[in-house]
């Protein structure tokens, strides 16, 4: 069976996911995963579909663009290659990289860096930048898989150095605590 | 996916409110190191806490490191040396008590618990011999912490063994007199002695402990204060009941702290996870104090008319939350009010809201007693006694641990001031009644029997 994965981009408003569910449905399109969030003004969502036999992605993405761009959506739409399977290491160990410090262009673009040099897959980025020098203003939260043959001392020396750069204010922690902490 | 919410929560609790763990304690069975011959004893004893311990404080740090949650201490208790060491003679005892403080200071931990003896029914030939050896073994080490069981609810107060707990004190603090009587501050006497505190000086190893044993003591004053602050900011008119569930679930969110990473500790050093101990414990610093929490709660200071019915909300809290969170509790459990050791404490019985008397009647509802509790010099033994005694009772008819850790400060009176240094602060001298002279009650010695409810059978 193909499949395909698609974004949607547009400012926020009731009905976007209705929209794009509908299309899919009418085309006979089975959604596997969504994932959807707000930034701002903008919805971004992300759907991983199952096409008909007969389908291919061009001929999704020219179904979804005449009916969403009239209403504003820009869609995007890609094949999965069969046989794709997640690009995960073997065994890892989640952490979660947390920043916060003054505003300045860049910062997503070094830190991102050197968890990348070092091998680690983010896995979620939520990131938050009100501008000026308030740390509490300007924050960014990595949540990571560390694979267990990275060392973790390195990797820890290598971002406080990086973040000592930026003026950042920096903790690197395993996640279990987050967990251990807030949920029962 | 974790919530913004909760990571900046988590992180403002760790950066701006002092949480973390504040010691993990190694317990350490001896019995087996026993014998009559000083050397051997010795040198069993120190291989033993090498081998045990040796890797303590490096993987504490290393658990620390991966939660980004600081250890601050790491310690250990070992079985009463009055049973391991029962054949010495005092002056042995002492040279032990050195070997002690060496493999302490070799291993990193900053204090090592369990110069202790069991006398709340007698007092046997071992016995004697520790308490005659705790003043030069607390004067001539750094590291050693003792403690006495002079009391307990199933088998009443032996008043032999609390009239020699007087002299003993007023002997450390005489030996340690260019310090404040400095060898005072590891020493406690109790009645009711839990047998897994991991909190000092407190702390041994229970006879009825295995090999080895990791048990945590959690922290967290600064956290429940800020969360009071914070709730009562936006919603002022916040109930006491409300306050309690607010207490409640942030002293959850510290035992899960320390269990987690209690356990972590004692995986990695293949030993047994114990219990957690769910007591508040401060230091020293502006927002680590038990003694904000009063003034945060409404009070204008800890000792003023109040205090013990606020005391036993935030103890009762603190136990709720924590037992919910922790799969064992133990050792002392509740909140502490060493008075050398909680900035806001000190200050509030510098300012005179806090005496002597006060501090005895809230210790009804906190976890311990008379904690850090500097008094003039001139305090006669037979007075420190009688201190003890009153402090025991409370423990006894109440069937709870009371400990008594009183620093007779030589050469100093009322008002004036003492230094104990690092986590064991600073205090101005309590005024104690008539503290001079003897004592008749106390000097008839002889057991105080134990109260008609230890009668349970």
């Amino acid at each position: 069976m193909n499949k395909a994965i698609l974004s949607v981009l547009g400012r926020d408003r009731p009905g976007i996911v209705a929209a794009v569910a509908r299309v899919l449905f009418d085309q006979n399109c089975n959604i596997e995963n969504v994932s959807q969030t707000m930034l701002q003004t903008e919805f971004a969502g992300i759907f991983v579909v199952s096409l008909p036999n007969h389908m291919n992605a061009d001929e999704l993405q020219r179904e979804l663009d005449s009916r969403l761009a009239p209403i504003g959506l820009t869609v995007l739409t890609k094949p999965c290659a069969p046989g794709d399977e997640p690009c995960l290491p073997a065994a890892c160990e989640p952490f979660v990289i947390t920043t916060r410090g003054p505003d300045r262009k860049g910062l997503v673009a070094h830190i991102s860096g050197v968890i990348a040099r070092h091998g680690v897959n983010i896995t979620n980025l939520q990131a938050m930048f009100k501008g000026g020098s308030a740390p509490e203003d300007n924050i960014m939260i990595y949540e990571v898989d560390v694979p267990k043959a990275v060392d973790l001392q390195t990797l820890a020396r290598d971002l406080r150095d990086k973040a000592v750069d930026l003026q950042l204010d920096i903790s690197i922690q395993h996640r279990h605590i987050f967990e251990v902490l807030h949920r029962i | 996916m974790l919530t913004q919410r909760e990571i900046i929560s988590t992180l403002e609790m760790l950066r701006n409110e002092n949480l973390d763990v504040r010691t993990v304690t190694l317990g350490i069975n001896l019995l087996d190191c026993a014998g009559s011959d000083l050397g051997m004893v010795r040198r069993r004893i120190a291989e033993r806490l090498m081998r045990l311990a040796g890797q303590l404080v490096p993987v504490c740090d290393r658990v620390g490191q991966k939660y980004g949650i600081p250890v601050v201490n790491k310690r250990i208790a070992i079985s009463p040396i009055a049973a391991v060491a029962a054949g010495l003679a005092p002056s042995e005892l002492v040279e032990l008590a050195r070997t002690l403080d060496a493999a302490a200071r070799e291993v990193n931990v900053d204090f090592i618990g369990g110069f202790s003896a069991l006398v709340e029914k007698g007092m046997a030939r071992g016995d004697r011999a520790l308490i005659a050896a705790i003043p030069e073994a607390l004067a001539a080490t750094e590291r050693v912490c003792a403690s006495v069981n002079v009391a307990s609810t199933r088998a009443g107060i032996n008043m032999d063994a609390v009239l020699l707990m007087g002299a003993t004190i007023k002997r450390a603090a005489e030996l340690t007199a260019d310090r404040d009587g400095a060898a005072c501050t590891k020493l406690c006497v109790f009645a009711n002695i839990p047998e897994d505190i991991p909190f000092m000086a407190g702390a041994y190893h229970g006879i009825g402990e295995a090999d080895a044993v990791i048990n945590v003591g959690v922290s967290g004053p600064g956290v429940v204060k800020k969360a009071i602050d914070r709730a009562l900011g936006s919603q002022p008119d916040l109930d006491l009941g409300g306050l309690s569930e607010l207490i409640k679930q942030t002293a959850y969110k510290v035992t899960r702290i320390g269990e987690l990473i209690g356990r972590e500790v004692a995986e990695h050093l293949g030993i047994p996870f114990g219990v957690v101990d769910l007591s508040l414990a401060p230091t020293p610093h502006v927002g680590d104090s038990v003694g904000e929490i009063f003034q945060s709660l409404g009070l204008l200071a800890i000792g003023v008319p109040g205090t013990t019915a606020a005391l036993a909300l935030l103890n009762d809290a603190v136990k709720k939350g924590g037992a919910f969170a922790s799969s064992r509790v133990g050792g002392l459990s509740g909140a502490f009010i060493p008075v050398s050791e909680d900035l806001n404490i000190s200050d509030s019985a510098r300012q005179g809201h806090l005496c002597l008397e006060k501090l005895e009647a809230i210790t009804s509802v906190c976890s311990v007693g008379l904690d850090m509790v500097a008094i003039p010099g001139d305090t006669s033994a037979d007075t420190l006694s009688a201190i003890i005694a009153d402090e025991m009772a409370i423990g006894v008819i109440n069937c709870k641990t009371t400990a008594a850790r009183l620093i007779p400060v030589p050469g100093k009176a009322p008002g004036d001031h003492a230094v104990f240094g690092g986590l064991m602060g600073e205090s101005v001298i309590l005024p104690v009644n008539n503290a001079r002279g003897n004592n008749l009650f106390i000097r008839r010695g002889g057991l105080i029997p134990a109260p008609i409810h230890s009668l349970k059978n």
